[in-house]
C-alpha cells in the first residue's frame, strides 16, 4: 500500500479498499466466533462439575478439574495409548507404503501401469463399508480382535493405504524427471536416485502423509468397533469414548466426554498447527492434481 | 528377474494365506468344533465332575461390572463342585448385545445379560443355550411366572431372569407440576408449554415406549416365535378402532412443541419437566432435581370424553448363556448363571444400583418394598403389560407409526400409518391376505399356511378333509382372527356343511370327507364350495 | 443440436459460449457412455486372444524345448536349478511345493465345498447327565466361501509363476544359444535396486491391496449371490447357499403391500445421495475459495490466525466435534434454548426430526454443517494455488481496467477449476460415500416412513452408504441386501466417475506436468 504507484491513485480506490477491508475483517470474526463454538462449549462443559450430563446452558457453575481426574479411573489411558501406538505405527508404515506406490507410479512407466492405476481408481470406488465384515473374519482368524485388536487395526489401515497414492504422486509429477535422468547418467541407481535426490525435495509431501496417517486413526469409529469388540483393552478413543453417549451412560458420562475430546485434540491440534506449511504445500502440490 | 519379483509377491501372500487357512484347514474340515478352552487345572474327578478352572468373558452393563466381579469372586469361594472362573467382566449395555451379537455369536460374552426386547434376535442369532431340566426347574421355582414366561419358548426355557422392573412410569419436576395434575396428559403437557418446558417420552425412536398408547385403549401386540427366533404368527390389533383411538391421543403429545423424543435422565438439565423412563434412571434423576423429584404412574388422555390410562410394557433383564462351547463348560456356566439371578445377587443388585428383583423371595425383602422407583412402578403395574415374545423386527416396524402419525393431518391419515404398519407386520410373517384357519384336520389354530389364492378380488383354497375331522374352520384375514368369514356366508354348497356342528362359531364343517374347493368374493362376501 | 464451427464459435456471446460448452458436455456423455462399453467388451476381446496365445506359445515350447524345460513342466525351476540359476530354481520349487502341500491339506477341502457352501448345519442333541444341551456344529459356509475363493486366488497365482517358469526356459534355451552368458542370483538381486527397481516398491503395497482389498471385495460381490443373513451366518444358526440373481430381482422387483418398492427406495436415497454430493461439494469449493481469497487479500492482517482458527475442524475428530453438534441442534439443546432466549423463535424448532417436505429442514442443516466441516479444507488448497497463480496475469488484468469480479471469473476461476479438477472428482465421490457426517450427525434421521418397508429403518438425510450399514446392522442382518446396494453404489459412481474422468482437462495432459 504504501508503494508509490498506490499514491498516484485515485483516493476513492483507496478508500473503498480501506472499507472493504474492514469489512472482509468484520466477517472473519463472525466466521471465527461461528467456527469456535463447539470447541469453547466442549471445553467449557468439560469443567463443569455440578451435572455431569448434558445441559441446556454453557458456562459452568461450578468449576473444577473432577471429570479430567474421572478420565483415569476408566480404561482412557489405555485407549489413548492404543490409538497413539495406531496413528503413530500407521504414519510410520503408512507413509513408506504410499511413497513407494506414489513414486513408482510417477516415476516409471511400465507395462501394466495405466491398467494399475485404473484398477487402483476402480477398487476404491467400492464402498469400503461392506468389506468391514469379511475383514473382521480375517483379523479373527488371525487372532488380531479383540485384545490384540490393535496390530490388527494397523495392518489393516496399512496394508489398503497403497490405494490412497494420488495426492503424493501428484507431487512426484511437479519434481522434474530430469533431474532422475541426470543422476542416472551419472551411474546411479534407481534407488540412489530415490534417496539421494527425491527424497530430500519431497519434504512437504513426506510430511503431509505422516500427517495424514497419524490423524486418521483418531477419528476411526465404526471399524475399530468391530474389531475390538467390546473389549476395552483393544479400544480406541473413539469407540471407548462413544459409549459414554449411549442412553444408560450419558447422564453421568457426559461431561467425561468432553474432557476427553480436549484430551484427544490436544495433541493433534499442536501438531496439525505445527506442520500446518507443509501441509499447505503438500496438498497444493499434490491434491491438485490427483 | 520379474518371475523372482512375482514370486516373491506370491509368497507374501502365500504367507498370510498360510496364516489364515491354517488356523481352520486343520479343524474346520473335519466337521465338528466345539470352540471352547478345556478346564485346566485338576483333573475333573468323578463326584465332582465340573471341576477346574475356565476363563470366562462375561457382558453387564457398565454399572454393574464390578459388583458382577465381586459376585463372581463369592461364586468361587463358594462353591462345592470345585469350579473356578477367571472371568474378564466388560461393559455392554443391555439394550446392544444383540446388535453386536449378530457379527459374530463365537466373540461373545459366555455369560451375558440383555433386555427382554432382543430375546427373539438372540433366539434366531443362536446366542442363547437351552436350559437342562435342573436349571429350569430352578428358574420356575425361584423367580415370578411372569419371569418365567419371559425365558419361555415352546416349552423351553432359554435364559435365567435378572429383574423384573424393566418397565417405565413417569418422573416430574415437582417445581412445574402441580401435584393435582400429574393424572392427565392433556395437563402435563399445558403446564409444559406454559413453564416454556419440555416433556421428555421416546416416541419416535422406540415402540417400547410408543407402545403404552396403545395398551391403553386395550390394543394388543402378540406373537408367536418358533424355535429359530422367526415369528410365525401374530394377533396384532393396533389398527383396530381402538388403536385409532390411541394414535389420536398419541398425536396430542407429538403435535405439542413441548415434546421431546428422548429418554435420558439429564433431560431434566436440558429443560424437561416430564421424563417417561424406568428405575434405572433413578439416581440421575435424583441428581439434578434433589427434592424437586417426582415418580409416580403414568397419566391419562381424553379422547371423544372418554379417559384412558395410558399403559407400559413390563419387561424383564435377562441373563444367556452362549452355547458356542463344551458340554462340560457349558454345565459350569450354567451353574454361574444360577447363582448369579439367584435371590442373593439380586438383592445386592438392588442395594447397589436399584435393579428391580424377579426372585420371590427377593421381592418381598423391606428395602424393595419402600424403594421410591418401585413405588411408582408399582403404581404403574395393574396398566402394564406383561412383554411376551415379540419379533425382533416388531421394534422397528412400530417406531415408525410415531413419525406418520405426527404427519397425518386427519383420523384418515392415522388410520392409514396404522394400516402401513399393519401391512409391514403382515409381511414379517410371510403372509398378506388371506387364510383358511381352524383347529381341525391338524391344523393349530394360528397356522397360516393355508393361504388363499387371489384373483380379480376372488379367493380359492382346495382342501382335503378327512373321516375323523368334525370340528370346522373359517375364512379370515391373516393374523386378525376376529374377521371371519364362515358358515353364514356359504351360498352355494349349503348342504355340504353342517351349520349345527359349528355351535355358534360362524365355523364351516364339512358333512363328509373328501376334496373341497372353497371361494370367497371379496365384494361380495359370498362363499362358495364344491366338492370335488 | 447445432454444432458451431470454430470461428462460429469464437463469434457467440459469452453467455451462449458457456452454454454451448456445457451442453456439448452433456451431449458427450451417451459417446462416452459407449465408448466405456466398447472399452470394455474390447478389453475381453484383448484376453481371450491374449489366453490364446499363451496356450499355443507353452505348446511350441514344450514341442521345441530340450529335456530340462520338458521335466519343468511338471517339476517347476528344474530348467533353472539345472542351468545355475540356482536362486531362481529354488523359488519356483519352494513355491510348488508349499502349493501342493496347501491344496492337500485344506486347498481342496474349501474348493470341493464351495459349490454348495456347506451339507451339514448346527443341531443340538441334550445331555442328560451334565443337565446341558450340547450344539453341535459343522460346516461353515462363511468360511468357505471366503477359503474357496483365497484358493481360486492361489490357483492363479500358481497358474500364473507356472507359465513364468515355462517362459523361464524358453528364454534360458534362446539366451543359451546365442552364446550369452545367463543372468545370475547376484544379477537378479541387483536388478532389484535399479531397471526392476518399482517391482521391488510395488511389491509391499500391492500385496495388501491383494489380500485387504481384492479379496474382500470379490467375496461380498458373491455374498450378493447368496441368502447370507442374521438368520443364516453360515454356522452358528444356519448354512447360507447360492441364490442366483434372485436378490437382484427382490430390490427391482419387490414391491409391499402399499406399492413401496426396494426399487423406489433405492431410487430416493440415491437421489438424495447425489443431491448431497453436488451440494456439499460445490458449497464448500466455492465457499471455501472465497474466504482463502479473503485471507490472502492484501491488507487483512493475522492473516495465520484466521487460517489457525478455521484449521481447528480438522484437527479435531470428527467423533467428538460432529457429535457435540449433533447434540447442539437437538429440540431441547443449546441452539433452539439460545433462539428461545433471544425471542427469536416461540417454539423449539425439531431440526433432526421434523419430517415436513421430506426431511428438508435436517437435509439442509446436514449441508450447512458440513461447509462447517468442508471450509478449512478447501481454504487450505485453495491457499495454494492462489499463490500459485502467476501476479502478472492480475497485473495486466488490472491495466486492462478488468474489476475484481471480471478478474475472478477470467483468471481466478477457470485457474482453479482446471488445476483442481481431479480433485473435485474425488470429493464428489467421496461424498457420496460420506459416511461419518450423517452418520455422526443425524444417524439418518428424520424417519422416511414410507420407506420403512425397505430394510433398515431408511431415514430422509441416510446416503446409500449409511443405508448400507443399517441393512448389516438392523434386525435382520441382511448382508446379501447390503452387498446387492453395495454393487449398485459402486455402479452408479463408477459410471459417473469414468465419464467424467476421462474429460477432465488436467487428466488427459498427464505428462505436461512434468
Amino acid at each position: 500500500m504504501k508503494e508509490k504507484k498506490t499514491v498516484k491513485r485515485h483516493l476513492g480506490l483507496r478508500a473503498t479498499n480501506a472499507i472493504s477491508n474492514s469489512a472482509i475483517h468484520v466477517l472473519l470474526v463472525i466466521i471465527s466466533i461461528i467456527w469456535l463454538i463447539p470447541f469453547v462449549c466442549i471445553v467449557l462443559q468439560s469443567f463443569r462439575l455440578e451435572l455431569s450430563g448434558p445441559v441446556g446452558y454453557v458456562i459452568p457453575r461450578q468449576w473444577g478439574l473432577d471429570n479430567y481426574a474421572a478420565l483415569l479411573r476408566t480404561d482412557f489411558k489405555q485407549w489413548y495409548i492404543n490409538t497413539f501406538i495406531i496413528a503413530l505405527v500407521n504414519a510410520a508404515l503408512q507413509t513408506v507404503i504410499v511413497l513407494c506406490m506414489s513414486y513408482t507410479l510417477s516415476r516409471f512407466r511400465f507395462k501394466m501401469r495405466g491398467a494399475l492405476m485404473r484398477l487402483m481408481m476402480i477398487l476404491g470406488l467400492f464402498p469400503g463399508m461392506l468389506t468391514m465384515i469379511i475383514l473382521y473374519r480375517v483379523l479373527k482368524d488371525l487372532g488380531l480382535t479383540e485384545a490384540n485388536a490393535v496390530p490388527g487395526l494397523i495392518l489393516v489401515y496399512v496394508a489398503s493405504s497403497g490405494m490412497g497414492y494420488y495426492v503424493s504422486k501428484g507431487f512426484f509429477d511437479t519434481i522434474p524427471k530430469s533431474l532422475d535422468e541426470a543422476a542416472r547418467v551419472d551411474g546411479a541407481t534407481r534407488m540412489q536416485v530415490l534417496f539421494k535426490i527425491i527424497l530430500p525435495l519431497a519434504k512437504p509431501i513426506v510430511i503431509y502423509t505422516v500427517l495424514t496417517a497419524f490423524m486418521a486413526p483418531w477419528g476411526d469409529y465404526v471399524f475399530a468397533r468391530y474389531i475390538s469388540f467390546e473389549n476395552p483393552v483393544g479400544m480406541n478413543v473413539a469407540v471407548g469414548m462413544y459409549k459414554w453417549l449411549t442412553i444408560d451412560q450419558i447422564s453421568s458420562n457426559y461431561t467425561m466426554f468432553c474432557a476427553g475430546g480436549v484430551i484427544v485434540a490436544i495433541p493433534v491440534t499442536i501438531l496439525f498447527m505445527c506442520l500446518q506449511r507443509y501441509y499447505v504445500e503438500g496438498v497444493t502440490g499434490g491434491a491438485v492434481k490427483g | 528377474m520379474k518371475k523372482v519379483l512375482s514370486i516373491l509377491l506370491v509368497l507374501a501372500m502365500l504367507f498370510s494365506l498360510a496364516a489364515c487357512g491354517g488356523g481352520n484347514s486343520g479343524e474346520t474340515p473335519s466337521g465338528v468344533t466345539p470352540s471352547g478352552e478345556t478346564p485346566s487345572g485338576e483333573a475333573p474327578s468323578d463326584d465332582k465332575p465340573l471341576a477346574g478352572t475356565y476363563d470366562i468373558k462375561v457382558w453387564v452393563a457398565d454399572a454393574i461390572t464390578d459388583l458382577t466381579q465381586k459376585q463372581i469372586d463369592d461364586f468361587n469361594n463358594t462353591n462345592t463342585d470345585g469350579i473356578k472362573f477367571n472371568a474378564t467382566v466388560q461393559a455392554v449395555g443391555e439394550d446392544v448385545v444383540a446388535t453386536q451379537l449378530i457379527t459374530d455369536v463365537e466373540a461373545a460374552g459366555d455369560i451375558f445379560i440383555f433386555a427382554q426386547d432382543q430375546f427373539a434376535r438372540l433366539i434366531q442369532a443362536g446366542a442363547l443355550a437351552q436350559l437342562g431340566e435342573g436349571a429350569s426347574q430352578f428358574v420356575k421355582e425361584n423367580n415370578i411366572p411372569e419371569a418365567v414366561a419371559a425365558v419361555t419358548l415352546n416349552e423351553g426355557l432359554y435364559g435365567y431372569p435378572v429383574t423384573a422392573d424393566n418397565g417405565y412410569f413417569m418422573y416430574y419436576d415437582k417445581s412445574v407440576i402441580p401435584e393435582e395434575d400429574v393424572d392427565s396428559l392433556e395437563k402435563l403437557i399445558e403446564d409444559c408449554e406454559e413453564a416454556g418446558k419440555y416433556f421428555s417420552m421416546e416416541l419416535q425412536t422406540s415402540a417400547w415406549y410408543l407402545a403404552s398408547f396403545f395398551f391403553a385403549t386395550g390394543c394388543v401386540s402378540e406373537w408367536t416365535i418358533d424355535d429359530d427366533g422367526m415369528a410365525t404368527a401374530l394377533n396384532d390389533t393396533f389398527d383396530s378402532p381402538e388403536g385409532l383411538i390411541a394414535a389420536k391421543g398419541m398425536k396430542k403429545l407429538l403435535d405439542s412443541p413441548a415434546h421431546v423424543s428422548s429418554s435420558q435422565a439429564s433431560d431434566f438439565a436440558s429443560g424437561s419437566a416430564v421424563l417417561i423412563c424406568g428405575t434405572w434412571a433413578y439416581d440421575d434423576v435424583k441428581a439434578i432435581l434433589g427434592d424437586n423429584l417426582g415418580a409416580t404412574d403414568l397419566p391419562s388422555f381424553e379422547v371423544d370424553g372418554t379417559e384412558y390410562h395410558l399403559g407400559s410394557f413390563n419387561g424383564f433383564k435377562l441373563m444367556g448363556v452362549k452355547p458356542q462351547t463344551d458340554a462340560v463348560r457349558q454345565a459350569a456356566l450354567h451353574r454361574l448363571a444360577q447363582y448369579l439371578t439367584g435371590e442373593q445377587c439380586q438383592l445386592e443388585r438392588f442395594t447397589e444400583r436399584y435393579w428391580g428383583p424377579s426372585n420371590i423371595v427377593a421381592q418381598q425383602a423391606p428395602e424393595v418394598a419402600a424403594n421410591a422407583g418401585q413405588i411408582a412402578i408399582n403404581l404403574q403395574a395393574p396398566y402394564a403389560t406383561p412383554q411376551g415374545q415379540i419379533s425382533g423386527a416388531w421394534w422397528n416396524i412400530a417406531k415408525v407409526i410415531a413419525d406418520e402419525v405426527k404427519d397425518a393431518a386427519d383420523d384418515e391419515g392415522i388410520q392409514a400409518a396404522l394400516d402401513n404398519y399393519r401391512d409391514k407386520c403382515n409381511a414379517l410373517i410371510g403372509v398378506g391376505g388371506y387364510v383358511f384357519v381352524g383347529a381341525w384336520n391338524g391344523w393349530d389354530n394360528a397356522d397360516m399356511t393355508h393361504k388363499l389364492t387371489e384373483e380379480d378380488g376372488v379367493y380359492t383354497i382346495t382342501i382335503d378333509v378327512e373321516e375323523s375331522d368334525y370340528m370346522g374352520g373359517r375364512i379370515v384375514t391373516a393374523t386378525n382372527w376376529d374377521t371371519d368369514h364362515g358358515a353364514a356366508q356359504v351360498t352355494t354348497g349349503a348342504e355340504l356343511i353342517d351349520v349345527e356342528a359349528g355351535g355358534g362359531d360362524n365355523n364351516i364343517v364339512f358333512k363328509e370327507a373328501g376334496n373341497y374347493t372353497v371361494t370367497w368374493n371379496a365384494d361380495t362376501n359370498v362363499i362358495e364350495i364344491v366338492k370335488n | 443440436m447445432k454444432r458451431y464451427s470454430d470461428l462460429e464459435y469464437l463469434q457467440l456471446s459469452k453467455w451462449k459460449k458457456f452454454c454451448y460448452r456445457i451442453l456439448c458436455f452433456f451431449l458427450s456423455i451417451p459417446t462416452a457412455l459407449k465408448n466405456a462399453f466398447l472399452g470394455i467388451g474390447r478389453f475381453f476381446k484383448n484376453a481371450v486372444l491374449a489366453v490364446g496365445r499363451e496356450f499355443k506359445d507353452i505348446a511350441v515350447t514344450f514341442k521345441e524345448g530340450d529335456g530340462k524345460t520338458r521335466l519343468s513342466y511338471l517339476v517347476m525351476g528344474w530348467g533353472c536349478l539345472r542351468r545355475g540359476q540356482i536362486l531362481r530354481g529354488l523359488l519356483f520349487l519352494l513355491f510348488e511345493a508349499v502349493f501342493i502341500f496347501y491344496m492337500v491339506v485344506s486347498g481342496g477341502y474349501w474348493l470341493s465345498m464351495l459349490p454348495s457352501l456347506g451339507k451339514v448345519g448346527p443341531g443340538k442333541t441334550y445331555d442328560p447327565i451334565l443337565d446341558v444341551y450340547v450344539y453341535q456344529y459343522n460346516d461353515n459356509s462363511f468360511k468357505i466361501l471366503l477359503y474357496g475363493v483365497l484358493t481360486i486366488f492361489f490357483i492363479i497365482a500358481f497358474l500364473y509363476t507356472w507359465r513364468l517358469n515355462v517362459k523361464q526356459n524358453k528364454l534360458a534355451e534362446e539366451i543359451i544359444k546365442s552364446g550369452k552368458p545367463l543372468k545370475s542370483g547376484r544379477d537378479d538381486l541387483r536388478s532389484l535396486v535399479d531397471d526392476k527397481f518399482h517391482k521391488t516398491l510395488l511389491a509391499l503395497p500391492l500385496t495388501g491391496i491383494l489380500v485387504f482389498t481384492v479379496l474382500p471385495i470379490v467375496f461380498m460381490i458373491l455374498v450378493a449371490f447368496t441368502n447370507y443373513d442374521g438368520s443364516h451366518d453360515g454356522y452358528i444358526n444356519g448354512l447360507f447357499g447360492w441364490q442366483g440373481f434372485e436378490n437382484f430381482r427382490t430390490l427391482f422387483s419387490w414391491k409391499g403391500a402399499n406399492g413401496h418398492s426396494y426399487a423406489a427406495t433405492f431410487g430416493e436415497i440415491l437421489t438424495w445421495t447425489l443431491i448431497w454430493a453436488v451440494f456439499a461439494t460445490f458449497t464448500n469449493y466455492f465457499l471455501g475459495m472465497f474466504v482463502a481469497m479473503m485471507i490472502n487479500k492484501k491488507g487483512v492482517r493475522v492473516k495465520k490466525l484466521w487460517r489457525t482458527i478455521l484449521v481447528m475442524t480438522i484437527a479435531i475428530p470428527q467423533f467428538i466435534s460432529l457429535l457435540y453438534v449433533s447434540k447442539m441442534f437437538a429440540k431441547n439443546g443449546i441452539v433452539n434454548g439460545v433462539l428461545l432466549d433471544l425471542g427469536w423463535i416461540r417454539e423449539a424448532i425439531d431440526f433432526w426430526g421434523s419430517t415436513a417436505n421430506n426431511g428438508l429442514l435436517a437435509r439442509v442443516l446436514v449441508i450447512v454443517i458440513n461447509i462447517w466441516i468442508g471450509i478449512p479444507y478447501l481454504m487450505l488448497i485453495a491457499t495454494g494455488i492462489l499463490m500459485n497463480i502467476p501476479s502478472d496475469l492480475y497485473e495486466s488484468a488490472k491495466i486492462d481496467g478488468a474489476s475484481g469480479w471480471k478478474q475472478y471469473t477470467k483468471i481466478t476461476l477457470p485457474y482453479m477449476l482446471f488445476i483442481t479438477g481431479p480433485y473435485l472428482l474425488t470429493q464428489f465421490t467421496s461424498n457420496m460415500n460420506n459416511f461419518n457426517v450423517i452418520f455422526l450427525l443425524t444417524g439418518g434421521a428424520p424417519t422416511n416412513a414410507a420407506a420403512s418397508w425397505a430394510s433398515g429403518n431408511v431415514g430422509y438425510t441416510d446416503l446409500l452408504i449409511t443405508w448400507l450399514f443399517k441393512i448389516t446392522t438392523g434386525e435382520d442382518a441382511k448382508y446379501y441386501l447390503a452387498s446387492v446396494v453395495g454393487i449398485m453404489v459402486f455402479a452408479v459412481v463408477a459410471l459417473i466417475t469414468l465419464v467424467v474422468y476421462n474429460r477432465l482437462p488436467s487428466v488427459k495432459n498427464e505428462e505436461d506436468f512434468q
